[in-house]
Formats: structure tokens, sequence, C-alpha cells
């Protein structure tokens, strides 16, 4: 049994242990032993990375085996590095979660085992290589996070966990399609009935398929719009500021910081292979919809009354970046900065992971102490919370942009790499900045500084339980940001991850897709 | 006698370390320094002394034992992006100044923030604003320089709104980073076509390095975007930058308000750690501006109108730090300007720009701290009509202030003389010999009327608040600063005076820093050979002055100034210590010119009142309607068609999962067995 499944099993039994408990101290204890573990192996998983590498299908820590042969499913599961730094993600922030809800008193026992299963699932999705599994595991994720918000959610949790359930399940069922019609082209081609990601998507990339481009393209795009909802992109992303305002403070930072990584996780395991066969022009579309999600998001958060709403909306336009870093790095241009752009782009999907649990942590901090949300309500918390004001001041320059943060590096490599390519999406992408800018700052004014806004009462100083976790998520960026790449853990990783999509033909065509003339937007 | 080891030590091997050391002087402060000795500000002082070591054992190195320029570099991130560290003349001069200036900058908060409860945070936050200015300098690529650039402006924020509690400090430092913001998205995009257009040549280590963007100039100003030279593209969104942070107009808006921070924060601000980047990148990145047609033009008439704009706004404002702050944009203007006349003078107009800019920082640190002493010792009076015959009661800040105001009008033998009419007989020349037209006349012209109103507005402020009677109860009895305080306005007096005597009247500084850039620079694998900066200039279209040929410039166009800033100091006198004419009723409402100098030319309005209040909340007013009622009522819209479609559709409504998960499973079923079926009929 290799460390992978052991991570899945030691954190699903994890979870039915902690259902099994009856006070808040038991399940604590569980959900902290068993989601440690599965950090521990992960770093394990990080260290032993190199030694496991399989240079010939391009995996570590892979394993097979049949489990449904007839039908042509198996288990089949590894990590590569954009499977593995999102292993590592997930089991930092959802370790640190359980930290952050020492006090849990609602259904511990329920709470901890969904935390738990809601870990396992995540991982579950980054670390498939089988399409069936993947399938089941990208369900199962909405089923811990449809009773996170159903339970322990806010005043309109009905509504929005049943809009999160049913938005992004009907983009599921639409990526179900694409990959059923993938798996029933294969099979009739090739003799041989199976889900086995790389083989199909070999099959796909290599021309093998005997179907015509309107089926290429329906593949394509099927599988497109399952992810798009999943980041989401605007205009697919109503589901998201609902599902985080009435969403537990533990759902909102798993939801924000693991579960929209889906989306673009499988923009470069699924689609990126896809996109030399299919038509053209689906590229600069996944490069419309960053560009969208980057420049809607400003002007929304601008408008939100709601401290979470607002940081919900800035989720959505740093997922915007990884879409246009994809979309850029995949057409045809100069190699190194082509290579900076997709580097860029899978750093941001660990970057904004982390600098997001921040902001949505700081938010639940300000509402457990304050019992309000609303910024107008706020004002001049920095008397009361100095300690929780220096976090969440962090947090909002790291996640406006600011350098020496890993925010940086990430939104740097996505717009330097993709002007080669992309040159009016950047420059309409990098006029966003000063307005992102302005709703962090106007968001920190009004709540952090000013004068006391005497109604709030006396509040107490963030307990310990909350600080360490986000103390321990700002270092984390700090340092990320900070380090040169050689000792950089994620981002050395992601770069030789990067050439290899980018140079090896193994992945996208040597030197990019090249458009025909009239092949794509006028632009 | 010196010890001969000191000879042999190499300070530019430690050239990191002038970054680190404030850098690990902000985390020991900020964790620890609330413990030690005064509650904070020793560790901060002490690191900016250690950065203050080396950066003048690197100019002994260089100036006196006359070793090579250098530079060295350790990999960053990505390919090609290095942390890399810069020694020559250009970013010696700016490291000096700046630890010299930053180090007896807090030797004066010692005194003046004495009483701070967050003294700790304080000093914390200047060591980073001050590590983060040498990282700025030191850089040797565009990259690193942006990154500092905004460390510094992060800096700027939190100490702008150092005192949080007032409202109007908060929105002070929010005002100052979006302005900065605006300019900063600019040059990023900027460094993205550069690197860009770097790659495009094929270069892969150390791509956007200014010594290699140099070495690959001819190439690059072959390249053309949106039919411009790709170059002066580039240059324009670098010079948006600049006007930023370097409060250009029409950029400059955040800096009156700016003052809400404490005064040692305005003087770190005006002198040394921030609006001097602006100037300074111009400086460093000057080839590049050089070879790009028309660049250097538009340098050159942005600086001289700021230069005069700034200065008519300076002659209505009461608040003593704000008529200082206004001087510092018309100051930035001069160096700006005189950076853009590089298109005829080549290097040696960095070289003038550097050494006022080094000036400048000596006197208007000094003119901030004096008013900060004012302010300390009044109970925090800022408006100059609420001042008067503070001479008596605070001598050494009034002798104090007096330097500093000689040097800022550029009073004969002081420090600003000898730079500031060198730059503006520098821009008659720039007309005379490049544009005979009269347009190119225009950036001396403005630079000449600025030196007017500043010896105007500037003794305007001193005879105000020095001069006559008390005007109010808290002018009486003002309380002369401390000696921590004391130390560093008699300091950067002498250096305020006697600085362009030491440099031996500039030329001294000029020559060595005109070796930057055509003197070859060393590097850990080879070296980077000096430039032809004519050859770049041709680049360009620009054709430089012949070095040592002799140019005239007639007898009055140099003494002119002389006069002016004779006639300003006269008016200043007449009008606001022998009382000869009665201003006050020139001040009115109904005077229209009075009205748009108070109102700053209604910019704020414009920025503030009309497009951050009135567009951009309408177009985020609607964009949260669309928001809520087009894209999600879409999507609320299909629901209701499906709900209303159908029974079993219905029961998803009622949120019993039960149900939902039953149609998953059919539905998955349902599609295998299709999928079955086809397979078994192949």
């Amino acid at each position: 049994m290799g460390p992978i499944t052991l991570i899945l099993l030691v954190l699903l039994i994890g979870a039915i242990l902690s259902l099994l408990t009856n006070t808040t101290a038991q399940a604590r204890g569980v959900a902290l032993v068993s989601s440690f573990s599965a950090l521990a192996l992960s770093i394990w998983m990080y260290l032993a990375y190199d030694a496991n590498f399989d240079t010939v299908t391009h995996y570590a820590f892979e394993e097979s085996g049949t489990w449904m042969p007839s039908i042509g499913i198996g288990y089949h599961v590894g990590v590569d590095g954009i499977g593995l730094p999102m292993v590592l993600l997930a089991t930092i922030v959802c370790a640190l979660c359980a930290v952050f809800s020492w006090t849990e008193g609602k259904r511990p026992n329920q709470f901890f085992a969904l935390l738990l299963l809601m870990d396992m699932t995540l991982i579950g999705v980054f670390v498939s290589l089988d399409f069936f599994m993947f399938y089941v595991f990208w369900e199962l994720t909405l089923l811990p996070m449809f009773f996170l918000i159903g339970i322990w959610g806010g005043p309109r949790k009905d509504y929005s966990a049943i809009k999160f359930l049913i938005y992004t399940h009907i983009a599921s069922v639409l990526m179900m399609l694409g990959i059923f019609a993938l798996y029933y082209f294969n099979g009739t081609a090739s003799g041989t009935y199976t889900f086995d990601i790389p083989i199909l998507l070999e099959a796909y990339r290599t021309g093998a398929l005997p179907i015509s481009q309107f089926w290429l393209d329906f593949i394509f795009v099927t599988i497109m719009f399952g992810f798009m909802v999943k980041m989401p992109s605007v205009p697919f992303h109503t589901w998201l500021p609902d599902a985080h305002v009435e969403a537990p403070t533990i759902g909102s930072i798993i939801l924000a910081g693991v579960l929209l990584k889906m989306g673009g996780y499988g923009l470069f395991r699924v689609l990126l292979p896809m996109m030399g066969v299919a038509s053209t022009w689906f590229i600069y579309l996944i490069a419309l919809f960053g560009l969208m999600s980057i420049i809607y998001s400003p002007f929304a958060a601008l408008a939100q009354k709601d401290l979470k709403k607002l940081v919900a909306f800035s989720s959505i336009g740093h997922m915007g970046f990884i879409s246009l870093g994809v979309a850029a790095s995949a057409l045809a241009g100069m190699d190194p900065a082509r290579i900076v752009a997709h580097t860029g782009a899978m750093f941001q999907m660990f970057s904004h992971g982390i600098i997001t649990c921040v902001l949505f942590g700081a938010c639940g901090v300000i509402e457990h102490h304050t019992h309000t949300r609303i910024i107008d309500d706020l004002g001049g918390l920095t008397k009361k919370m100095p300690k929780l004001a220096i976090l969440m001041i962090a947090a909002f320059f790291a996640s406006l942009g600011l350098p020496l943060c890993s925010g940086f590096v990430a939104e740097f490599g996505i717009l330097s790499g993709s002007y080669g390519t992309l040159p009016i999406f950047v420059m309409l992408a990098a006029i966003s900045i000063p307005f992102t800018a302005g709703y962090h700052l106007w968001a920190v004014q009004r709540t952090m500084f000013g004068p006391y806004n005497e109604y709030l009462g006396d509040i107490k100083e963030i307990k310990w339980f909350e600080f360490l976790p986000l103390a321990i998520w700002v270092i984390i960026f700090v340092i990320l940001g900070i380090l040169p790449e050689a000792w950089n853990p994620i981002l050395s990783m992601m770069h030789t991850t990067a050439d290899y999509f980018i140079t090896s033909g193994n992945v996208l065509p040597i030197g990019g897709i090249h458009v025909a003339a009239g092949g794509a937007f006028p632009w | 006698m010196m010890d001969p080891n000191l000879t042999t030590i190499d300070f530019g091997l430690y050239a990191h370390w002038i970054v680190l050391l404030p850098m690990i002087g902000f985390l020991l402060e900020l964790l620890i320094g609330k413990y030690t000795w005064r509650k904070g500000g020793m560790f901060a002082t002490l690191s900016i002394f250690g950065s203050m070591i080396i950066s003048y054992g690197c100019l002994y190195n260089i100036y006196v034992q006359g070793m090579p320029f250098y530079e060295y570099s350790w990999p960053w991130f990505y390919d090609g992006i290095v942390a890399g560290f810069t020694i020559d003349p250009l970013s010696l001069a700016m490291l000096c100044m700046v630890s010299f200036v930053s180090f007896f900058i807090h030797i004066y908060a010692i005194g003046y923030m004495a009483h701070d409860c967050a003294k700790s945070v304080y000093f914390a936050e200047t060591a980073l604003f001050t590590g983060s200015m040498f990282g700025l300098v030191l850089a040797n690529n565009l990259l690193q320089l942006f990154i500092f650039w905004e460390m510094v402006g992060v800096c700027s924020y939190l100490l702008i709104g150092f005192w949080w509690h007032k409202p109007e400090a908060a929105a002070a430092g929010k005002k100052a980073w979006m302005s900065c913001s605006v300019g900063d998205c600019l040059f990023l995009l900027g460094i993205a076509i550069m690197y860009t257009i770097m790659v495009k040549q094929g270069i892969t280590s150390e791509i956007i390095s200014f010594n290699n963007i140099f070495q690959n100039l001819e190439h690059l100003s072959h390249e053309t975007l949106f039919g411009m030279s790709a170059l002066t593209l580039i240059c324009i969104l670098f010079m948006c930058g600049v006007l930023g942070k370097s409060a250009g107009f029409p950029l400059h808006v955040w800096i009156p308000d700016a003052m809400e921070g404490p005064t040692t924060v305005s003087a770190l601000i005006h002198a040394a750690t921030m609006v001097t980047a602006g100037v300074y990148l111009i400086a460093r990145a000057f080839p590049i501006f050089l070879a790009a047609p028309n660049a250097l033009m538009i340098v050159a008439f942005m600086g001289a109108f700021t230069a005069l704009y700034a200065s008519t706004l300076g002659l209505v404002v009461n608040d003593l730090k704000r008529i200082f702050a206004y001087s510092t944009i018309s100051q930035l203007g001069y160096m700006i300007a005189i950076l853009g006349c590089g298109a005829v003078l080549g290097v040696a107009a960095v070289a003038y720009a550097l050494l006022h800019l080094v000036a400048h920082a000596f006197f208007k640190a000094l003119l901030f701290l004096s008013s900060g002493s004012v302010l300390h010792g009044t109970s925090n009076t800022r408006d100059i009509k609420e001042m008067g015959g503070l001479l008596k009661g605070m001598p050494w800040t009034g002798y104090a202030m007096l330097a500093g105001a000689l040097a800022l009008i550029a009073f004969p033998f002081t420090a600003g003389y000898y730079s500031k009419d060198r730059i503006i007989e520098e821009a008659y020349l720039y007309a005379a010999v490049h544009h005979p037209g009269t347009l190119g006349y225009l950036p001396w012209v403005f630079l000449v009327l600025g030196v007017i109103l500043t010896a105007t507005y500037t003794f305007r402020a001193w005879y105000l608040a020095m001069t006559g009677d008390p005007k109010s109860h808290l002018a009486v009895h003002p309380h002369e600063c401390d000696w921590w305080m004391r130390t560093t306005l008699i300091v950067l007096s002498f250096f305020a005076i006697f600085l362009g005597i030491i440099t031996g009247g500039g030329t001294k500084f000029w020559n060595f820093l005109e070796k930057t850039f055509v003197t070859e620079t060393q590097t850990a694998t080879g070296a980077y050979p000096g430039l032809d900066i004519h050859e770049i200039a041709h680049f360009g279209g620009n054709t430089l002055l012949e070095h040592g040929v002799h140019h005239h410039i007639p007898a009055a166009v140099i003494y002119l100034p002389l006069f002016l800033m004779i006639a300003g100091l006269g008016i200043a006198t007449a009008v606001y210590y022998k009382n000869r004419v009665d201003v006050s009723k020139y001040i009115k409402k109904d005077n229209p010119l009075y009205q748009i100098l108070w109102n700053k030319y209604y910019l704020d309005y414009l920025f503030k009142d009309i497009i951050a209040e009135k567009i951009i909340m309408t177009v985020f007013t609607f964009w949260d309607v669309l928001d809520r009622y087009v894209i999600d009522g879409v999507v609320n819209l299909l629901s209701w068609i499906t709900i209303q479609s159908g029974q079993v559709s219905r029961k998803l409504q009622t949120g019993v999962v039960q149900n939902y998960a039953t149609a998953v499973i059919f539905g998955v079923s349902l599609l295998m067995i299709l999928v079955m079926m086809i397979k078994g009929g192949m």
C-alpha cells in the first residue's frame, strides 16, 4: 500500500472514529491525530518525491489495480508536480482547520468527521488517475460541504446549501457526459474500455479517436464547463458568494482555500493535454473567462457591505489569473515566457489557497468576537485586537499582490509570461490592480482603523487556537514569497512540471498551439 | 593612523547586508522591541548604523581606492529573475545619503516619539522602510526594484496611517497607496513588456537586469508596439510609476495628505526613503530612456511643469508641513526635468539630478524635522497663522529651519545654490541646443519661474512662524526640543549649508557620478563593458553635446535665478516681515485666482468627488445590480423554470438530500446502462 492510499485511509478511518465519539475533546483529538498524520504523510511524500518519481509515466507514488474490470474502472492514483502541492495544500489547510475549531460545540463529532471526510475527498480528486474515481471524489466533495453549510451555516443556509449543491452538480453532470463520451469513443476505437486518465488523454491528444471535430469539441467543452463552474469563473460564479456568506468559517476556508482549486487542477490535469486537438478558440474562451473574473471581481467587491462576501469576490479574481496563465501558456510563443506563465498559474493555485485561508479566518474571528461582519458596523478593531490586526493586514496586502508574499510571485509570473501571447488581455488585467488595491485597503480602513466603534462593546483579543493557524499561514505565504526558487519547495517542483508540460511535447504540442489566421477571436 | 588592514576590506562583498540588517532590525523591533531600551528604537537605529558603515565602506573602496564598479546576484525565482546588488557611483550616492539621513532621523525620533505607546511598531516600520529603500537602490534588475518599490509603498501606507485611530490618517494612508497604485500597475506592465521583448532577443539569464538591457538596447530599439517604439512605450509606462511615487502631476495629490503621519515619517518620505525612488528609477534606467525616441522630452516637460505647478500651490497653504510638502513636489520636478534634459546632456544630467537629490534630502529633512520640533514645542500647532515669534523661544529650531530654507531657495553658497542653479543653466542649454523653437524653452521658463515662487513661499512660512508677535496662546511659550532632536538638527544644518562647498561646488560629485554607465561593471563571471552613451543616444534619435565643448550661456541667464531668488525673498520680506503690503484683501472667496489655488486646481475634487465617488461608485453599484439580478437572476430563473416544469424537480426544492442522492444515482446508472448497451451493440 502506497502513501496515497494510506492518507486516504487514515482520513477515512479518522472520520468514522470521530463520528463515534461523544465530546468535543474526543472528536477534536481524533481529528487532530488523523489530519496531522495525513499532513506528516504528505510532507514525507514531498521529501521522497524525487526518489519515487517515474520518468516514464511522469507520476510519483503511482498505484494501480483493477476495480471493475468489466467496464474498465480501475484504482489508479499518483501525483506529479501539480498534484502533490495540492495534496500538501489540502492537508495543511485541513489540519490547521482542526486546530482552528478547537472549541466547536455544536455536534462536534459530526463536525470533525465532516472535516476529515472533506480532506479525504479533496485529496482523492488531486490524486485520481482514473476518471471514474476522479468523478466520484469530485461529487463526494459536495456532500461534506453541503452538510457543513446546511447544519453549521448562517440564517440563509438552506438556500445557499441547495444552490451550491445543485449549481455545481449540474456542472459535474455535464462534465460526466464529456467523460462518458471520451470513454465510449476510446473504447470503440481501441477495443478496450477504460476510464484511465493518462490513456484516455493520450488517445485524445494524439488524434487516435476517430470522431469528428464536433465530438472532440463536445468532450472538451463539457469538461471545461465543469471546471469553470467550480473555479468559479464569471459568469458562473454566483453560487460562491452565497455559499461563503452562509458557510461556517471552516467551511469557507476549505471552500476557498482548497475546493476551488479542483477546478484549476482540472485545467492542468485534464484540459491542458486536450487543448492541442480541440478548437483553438476555446483557449481564448478560457483566457476570456479568466480576464472577466479578474476585471469583474474588484468592482463587485467594492459594492459589498459584508466583509466575507468581499473576500469571496477576491477569490474569484485570483482564480481568474489561473485561467489566464494556463491559456496564455498553451498558445504558441516564446518557450521561456510560456513556462514562466505556466509556473505562475500553478503557483497561484497554492499561493491563493494559503492567503485566502487567513482572509476567511480573520473574517471568522471578527464575526465570532463582534457578532457582525457588516463592514460599516466595525471600525477601529486594532484597538481591541492588535494581533488580529497584524495578521489581517498582512493577509490583505498579500491578497492585493504585495511583493515578498507568494501571491506576487505567482501574479508577476502570469502577467509577464502571458504578455507575449495575449498582450491585450494582460493590459486589461493590469488595469484591475488599482481597483483590487482599492477594495482591500478600503475594507481595512473601515474595519481596522479609525475610531473604535463603542457599540461593539468590550471585545476580546483573538484566542490562541485562532491565532496559531492564521500565523502559520501568514508565515507560509511570506516564506514562499521570499525564498529563492531552489529552496522554495513548491515553486521548484511546479517549475519542473511546467517545463515538462510546455516543452516535452507529451502534453502540449512542442512550441505551443498555433492559431490559424482567423481561427481565433479578432484579437 | 589608519589600521593598514582596513584598506584591504572589500565592503562590497557585504553589500547585501545593507538590505538585510534593517530587515533584521524590523523583526527584532516587532517581536521584542517593546521590552528593550526606551521601549523600542534601539534595533532599528543600530541596524541602520550598520548599513551606513557598509555603505561608506563601499564609497571608500570605490572613490578613494579606485576599485572597479561591480554587481553580483543570486537566482531568485523563475528563469533569469535574480536578487542582485549593484555598487556604482549612482547607487553609492543614494546609499550614503539614505543611510546617513535615515540614521539621523532615527536619532531624532528617539526623542520625538519618546511618549508614543506603540514606539516599537513605529521603529519596526521605519527600519523596514529604510531597508526596502536600500533594496531598491541596490537592485540590479527591474523586478527587484519594483518589489522594493512596492515595499516602500506599503511602509509609507502603514506609517502615514500610524495614528490609525484618526480617520484622516487612515484615509491619507489609503490615498497614498491608491495614487501610487495607479502608477505602479502601469510600471509593472512596462516590466512585463520589457521582459517579453528581452526574451524575444533570446536572452535567458538575468533577463531584466539593467546592465543586460543596456547591452541589448540596439536590438530592443527596433521593436515596435502599436505603431510606436516599444522602448518609448515602456518608458512612458515607467514614467507613470515615477509620477505616482515621486509625486509628479497629476498623481501628486497624496503628498499633502501624507502629512497626517508623524513628522519624522514625513521627513523620511520626503528626504530619504520614498519620493526619491522615482527620480532614482529614471536615473538608473537612464540609458533606456535615452534610447527611446521622445521619452526624455516627456520627462523634461512633466518635470518642469510639476516644478512650477506645485510652487504656486505652496503660496496659499497655511499648514507649515504642507508648505514644505509642496516644495518637495516642486523640487522633485526640478530633478525630473534635468533628467529629461539628458537627451542633450547625457550622463551629466544624472549627475546634476543626483546632486540636487542629495542636497534636497539634507535640507528637506532639516525643514521637516525643525517643523516637527515646532509641532512638538507648541502642542501640535501646524497653522502658521497661529504661530509667530517662535525664534525667541526655540532658537535652535528657528535657525535650523532658516538654514534649511536658505538651502531650499538656493541662497548663494548653500547646498541648493550649487545644485539648483546648475539645473536651471543646463535646462537653458537644452533648449538652446536641442530645441531651437520656442517650445523647447518651456522647461527652462517653468523652472525659472519656480525660483521666485519658491523663495516667496518658503520665507512666507519662516517669517510667519518665527518672527513677529505670537498669534495664539500656544505660541507664547514654546519649549525647545531635547538633545536627541537637537543633534540631528545641527548635523543636518551643517550639510544643508556646506554640502556644496564640501563637494567643490558640486564638481567632485558630478565627476564621480558621470562615470556611471560609461565605465565597465565587474560581475562574478565577467564584466559588462562601459556603454557608448553617444551611440545609445542615436538609437533614440538624440544627439548629445560633445564632451568638453564649451557652450556659451549668456551671463544674464546665469544670474537670472539669483536675481529672481532675491526678488522672491524681497517680496516675502516686504509682505510678511515688514508688513508693507496687506495681502488679506486678496484672500477672499470672490478672488477666483485664490479660489483655484486654495482648492488645489480642483484636482482633489476631480479625483475624489467625481471619479472615485461619482463614477466608480455608480459603476460598482450598477455592477452589484448586474451581479445580483442579471447573472444570478438567470441562474435563479433557470432553477425556477426547472422547478415549475416537473414534479421530480420540485422535490429538489425541499432540501431533502436523499431525494437528490437518489436522482444522482438514478442518473448515473441510466448513463451506465446506456453505455453498456452501446458497447454491447458494437
